[in-house]
């Protein structure tokens, strides 16, 4: 369906590749069969199962008998937290993660303070960066996980893995260590042998396939507890008949992604800051998180007294989709965590709102949507019995 | 060493997943196996009796085990 305006909301949500649904077709269609089943149904499945694997392990180099695929990125941070620290409870009860973690990661490791674990939150530099020697030191004896995001969800700050995961290492801690890709597999490279790391969340959103999917890669020797329990698919990992269409689809997207990743992040980061410069010709409208070294595609404003929801809905009148700054404290009526770690105070906490482009968007959706931003930041200011 | 962590299942998942492991492994290469289930003392020896592969150790350690188990040839 073509709607008139611009859809800059492909962090949520957005359109399948074309490639990407012709993959997972033949799975809603005649390839119904199990992948486990012993019979002639079974073969095509199981070879499509195998070969989605073997490109989403390609993406992240990893080896394929290593991923296990998860109902989404959600279910894969929480598979990793709470797996690794379950099945590793020789290590400690201590969890190490930033101030800057997708909500889930942060919920799964604030359930394992419920069963007496510890957690430690390691802040972030005004731009959303986790200094290493600030990680390391965090890590105790008794530290158990430490988890940090690749890309941050909500401002966009890509970290230094590499770095990050070296400062843990060079403590002499046997944590495990995971991060979440789930922002930018797909559209930054990802190497799970450069990273060093244990395990590695990503979903099929940021490479334009299904939100639906996820997978976690583990390292072998890592010892992980399966959440979902009671069947040998995944490994043992995770339990259930697996979501062949979707799993399809995202095998594909990671393929996609894998041959035309340098492109397409060149292409979304162009766009991008043509979006940053406009919106930052607006007055007294900041960026949230770093000019360069940001998510492709990814860009986050704050509009100083102006309430970010509102902003998002007078948007979303003129066509234009975008998401409040932080989707999971908008309703709350509370500041976002990630900008108060960064150091905002108000109004810059509540006037939030992120634009998430996606490899299709054109140059046209850009220019509307900032000029749709400075009408509608003129015309709330207006309304506004606060301002400067 | 291919390993085959199996923790946090119950058998007959760990042979499930030793099984696999065993048919892309080559002849004679010996897989380790990680489980928790307290049953895999009685039915690793017996599936191995059974399909032929060779069980070099099962080693206890604490709440876990290690098995090592060597592929049969082809």
């Amino acid at each position: 369906m073509d709607r008139p305006g611009a859809y800059l909301d492909h962090g949520a949500s957005g359109p399948l590749d074309p490639r990407v649904r012709a993959a997972m077709r033949p799975f809603l269609e005649d390839e119904f069969g199990s992948p486990e089943a012993l019979h002639e149904w079974a073969r095509v499945p199981a070879e499509a199962l195998e070969a989605a694997r073997g490109h989403v392990a390609a993406l992240i180099g990893a080896p394929d008998e290593d991923v296990v695929f998860t109902g989404g990125d959600t279910e894969a941070r929480n598979l990793a937290v709470k797996g690794l620290l379950s099945a590793n409870r020789a290590l400690g009860r201590h969890v190490v993660a930033t101030a800057v973690e997708h909500p889930a990661t942060l919920a799964a490791c604030r359930t394992a303070t419920r069963d007496g674990g510890e957690l430690t939150l390691v802040g972030v530099d005004e731009l959303g960066v986790v200094p290493p020697e600030d990680l390391a030191a965090a890590v105790r004896p008794d530290t158990a996980l430490v988890t940090l995001p690749h890309g941050q969800p909500e401002i966009g700050t890509i970290q230094d893995v590499p770095a990050l995961v070296a400062a843990v290492r060079a403590t002499g801690s046997p944590a495990r260590v995971h991060v979440d890709a789930g922002a930018t597999a797909g559209l930054v490279p990802v190497d799970v042998t450069a990273f060093g790391c244990d395990a590695l969340t990503l979903g099929g959103r940021s490479m334009s396939g299904p939100g639906w999917v996820g997978a976690l890669y583990v390292r072998p020797g890592a010892r992980i507890h399966p959440l979902v329990e009671g069947g040998a698919q995944e490994a043992g990992k995770r339990a259930g008949a697996v979501d062949l269409p979707g799993i399809a689809g995202l095998g594909e997207a990671a393929r996609i992604a894998a041959a035309e990743l340098g492109e397409r992040a060149a292409r979304m980061s162009a766009l991008a800051e043509r979006l940053v410069e406009r919106l930052l010709a607006v007055p007294d409208v900041r960026l949230n998180g770093p000019r360069s070294g940001r998510v492709p595609g990814h860009v986050q404003v704050s509009a100083g007294w102006v309430d970010g929801e509102a902003l998002v809905l007078a948007l979303a009148e003129a066509g234009v989709a975008a998401s409040p700054g932080s989707a999971c404290s908008a309703d709350a009526r509370k500041a976002a965590p990630v900008l108060e770690a960064i150091g905002l105070e108000p109004p810059w906490t509540h006037s939030a709102v992120l634009f998430t482009l996606g490899p299709a968007t054109t140059e046209a959706e850009v220019d509307l949507a900032a000029v749709a931003f400075a009408d509608a930041v003129a015309r709330l200011r207006a309304l506004s019995p606060i301002g400067p | 060493m291919r390993t085959v962590d199996a923790l946090g299942t119950y058998c007959p998942v760990p042979l499930q997943l030793l099984d696999r492991a065993l048919a892309r492994a080559a002849d004679e290469e010996v897989v380790a196996l990680l489980a928790d289930d307290p049953l895999i003392e009685v039915d690793l020896p017996a599936w191995c009796h059974e399909t032929g592969h060779r069980l070099m150790a099962l080693q206890r350690e604490g709440d876990e085990w290690q098995g090592l188990v060597r592929r049969r040839r082809r």
